[in-house]
């Protein structure tokens, strides 16, 4: 059958050769527990201001940059994002918001929605590609928002900043489809490698992926790992990009062979040994775009509205403001005049 | 899709580029691209036989009751299919005959449609029109078709909400559900005099898993083993609770009609390969799960209704990266003319790295092993059964 379970694809070159599932090992020993290098950082050029604001014009148009661009793009990108924390701090107010996975429309909608960058802060929590038909756009308007502005954006990483899964969802086939080669790829998929891995906002709220790890009882044990490389198949990075919160107290191991769970119980002693009010995380789809879990000591985030165009949900994104009240702003996908909701399927003769 | 996708933006980018006068109109030029690029994609999709279009399209096509309220004509009406194909190569004829067959009784909505029908035929070749010529949000298409005796319904809906799931895991289900379960999404086909029917729909197919999987993902074993050796880890590491993470049914659709097995009976190919006129085609999944992004395992079911038959796909597509593959197939084909009844059960499974082994040149294995029909025409058949119902 011709469903979308992922992006079309027709027109990838055939002659374009797959590459192969690396495991990159870290692509440089930094590391980049220093806080104090924040401050280090010269101020941009405005040369290279009149450049960002160019490219996020052409951008937010859904016109995807030139290859060259992209690669001024990422080295520009990596001297902010190298000098971000692990465990990045974030002031309030801060718009926090969940998976996105290339669907640009209703990223500019959330942008609506939420308050125009930089305005309004937001907070990313990872997932920009894959899955919806304009990762390329996505996740280079969200970098060079980054770039232009990086006081005011957060962009974390989630588990689909990765070689192998862009490779499987989507992404790896967009970029060859819109570029002729996997250059683009290549470029952004190092770039992933430097995005911090979590945010904590004004000290109260954990802001993360996928959820907790069973090696993490502290937020300081964040700050130790060596994040700049490849997500791993196992190990606390993996867990706080991969894991899921359960019904069933204690940690849990999925029956899918590899991947945890944890539990109220886990996610309440994490909140009080680090004076925390709450997790925010993202990672799952959710039919209302948000859904606390054990009692309010999580909070799942989803702003992929009518995902992969055919799930018909709402997507959310969290306002917090300087008292640190929280309200959840729900939308609907950016219907344009004229289109269908669903995905038109052309009759076939199938058998 | 991309070109459809414009926005506001992109409309007002284009503007400044059309002369004043143009605004508002279509360039011919595009028209005529238009028509060419959709003249290539239905050729693309016709049966290889396909032929004779010109000589049936009259006699096949539909015309509607005395009774439908929907505003299709009940003028002869030409089919989508011939005016796209009229350079395929005629390379048989041996089943014009079916084109002296009696005109069908069509009916738009079905006979027994509830509410109003927002999916109106099309004035120009009969078919159904799906989606609704109208956006809605939350997603709403209720299309059906009566052709003889015989009404077709095929419902799309969103995803359960939390609520919804909550209940069906308090009532029905002890394990976790898929991600995505278009729980009031299904297909149904009813036998309007007779009021049997069958259905296909998402949780009649979870109520049929088995109770446990012996599949792990591929990184299974590396990853309980640096569990293992990480003395940090003291707390109780409980496997929760088995159950077919997979979700791989065992469905063969909800159904009133009594099937008998038949060993001499087969869904007729050749009547399928007849590029008939299609009254009425449409695709809904019925449950999808990513399998926490080591594949994918997704039910979906996909119709298609012509003058004289129907057949029903519903398919179950499982891929665990590294791992395996796995398609449960379910046919229906219905005779609408004798009102016999036939379902295939077909099994079939392969293990990736043998699977890998079949792409040969320089095909990205990635793309072909996304498309559940490549790998439906490769991998191993393990079963196939027939059974038989008459109304």
């Amino acid at each position: 059958m011709d469903l979308d379970t992922d992006v079309p694809m027709e027109d990838v070159s055939d002659d374009q050769q797959l590459l192969p599932l690396i495991g990159k090992e870290s692509v440089a020993n930094t590391t980049t527990n220093a806080g104090a290098l924040v401050n280090d950082k010269k101020d941009l050029h405005p040369s290279s201001i009149n450049q960002l604001d160019e490219w996020i014009e052409k951008l937010s148009r859904c016109e995807p940059l030139l290859e060259t661009d992209v690669k001024r793009l990422c080295e520009m990108a990596i001297d902010v994002l190298q000098f971000e924390e692990n465990v990045q701090p974030v002031q309030v107010p801060v718009t926090i918001c969940g998976d996105v996975h290339g669907q640009f429309h209703d990223l500019m909608e959330l942008f609506k929605i939420g308050g125009p960058c930089p305005d309004t802060n937001y907070l990313f929590m990872g997932d920009y590609v894959d899955r919806g038909y304009y990762s390329v756009e996505t996740v280079s308007y969200l970098v060079c928002m980054k770039v232009r502005f990086p006081k005011r954006i957060t962009i974390l990483r989630g588990n689909h900043e990765s070689r192998q899964i862009t490779q499987v969802y989507g992404f790896y086939d967009e970029c060859l489809r819109k570029y002729g080669s996997a250059t683009v790829w290549k470029l952004f998929t190092d770039l992933f490698d430097y995005f911090p891995i979590t945010a904590l906002v004004d000290s109260k709220i954990f802001c993360l992926h996928g959820g907790l790890s069973p090696m993490i009882e502290t937020i300081d044990q964040v700050r130790d790992l060596n994040r700049i490389q490849e997500v791993p198949h196992e190990g606390p990075m993996c867990d706080l990009l991969w894991s899921d919160p359960d019904d069933r107290g204690g940690w849990g191991i999925s029956p899918r062979g590899a991947g945890f769970t944890f539990g109220q119980d886990i996610s309440e002693q994490f909140n009080h040994t680090n004076d925390l009010s709450l997790i925010a995380r993202a990672h799952q789809l959710v039919m209302e775009g948000y859904s606390w879990s054990h009692q309010e000591s999580v909070v799942t985030i989803f702003s992929a509205p009518n995902y992969c165009y055919r799930c018909g949900n709402q997507a959310a994104i969290m306002e917090v403001d300087e008292q640190h009240n929280r309200q959840f702003l729900q939308y609907d996908p950016s219907i344009r005049p004229g289109e269908p909701s669903v995905t038109r399927k052309t009759p076939d003769y199938f058998l | 899709m991309e070109e459809s996708n414009k926005d506001n933006n992109n409309r007002k980018q284009r503007q400044t580029f059309a002369k004043p006068f143009l605004v508002g109109s279509i360039n011919a030029i595009e028209v005529t691209q238009a028509r060419e690029m959709s003249r290539l994609h239905t050729i693309g999709r016709l049966p290889a036989r396909g032929s004779k279009l010109d000589v049936k399209h009259n006699t096949s096509s539909s015309s509607t009751t005395a009774d439908t309220s929907s505003t299709s004509s009940t003028t002869s009406t030409r089919s989508i299919t011939s005016t796209g194909s009229s350079s395929i190569v005629s390379t048989s004829t041996d089943f014009t005959s079916t084109s002296t067959t009696p005109t069908p009784t069509v009916s738009v909505p079905a006979k027994s449609h509830q509410g109003a029908c927002t999916n109106p035929q099309c004035n120009c070749c009969g078919q159904v029109i799906i989606p609704s010529p109208q956006a809605v949000f939350p997603i709403k298409e209720e299309p059906s078709i009566s052709v003889n005796d015989w009404s077709i319904f095929s419902v799309k809906r969103p995803i359960l909400n939390s609520v919804e799931i909550d209940t069906l895991n308090d009532t029905r289900f002890e394990f976790p559900l898929p991600e995505m379960i278009f729980g009031h999404s299904l297909m149904r086909i009813i036998h309007e005099p007779s009021g049997l029917h069958i259905e296909f729909n998402a949780v009649d197919a979870l109520d049929s898993l088995e109770s446990d999987s012996n599949l792990k993902v591929s990184y299974h074993e590396e990853w309980l083993e640096a569990r293992k050796k990480k003395k940090e880890v003291k707390k109780d590491l409980d496997v929760l609770k088995s159950y077919d993470w997979t979700y791989s049914p065992n469905y063969k659709g909800s159904t009133s009609l009594a099937f008998i097995p038949t060993n001499d009976k087969q869904i007729p190919i050749d009547r399928l390969l007849q590029p008939d006129p299609i009254l009425f085609f449409d695709e809904c999944v019925l449950y999808e799960d990513e399998l926490g992004d080591n594949g994918i395992g997704i039910l979906s079911t996909k119709i298609r209704v012509m003058p004289t038959c129907l057949l029903l796909l519903c398919r179950f597509f499982l891929r665990i990266d590294g791992v395996i593959f796995r398609i449960r197939d379910v046919r229906i084909f219905i005779d609408l003319e004798t009102n016999q009844v036939l379902r295939e059960y077909k099994l079939q499974e392969m293990a990736y790295s043998e699977v890998v082994k079949l792409v040969t040149g320089k095909t990205d294995p990635k793309k072909l092993f996304r498309d559940s029909n490549w790998v439906a025409n490769n991998i191993l058949v393990i079963l196939v059964t027939t059974e038989i119902a008459t109304v």
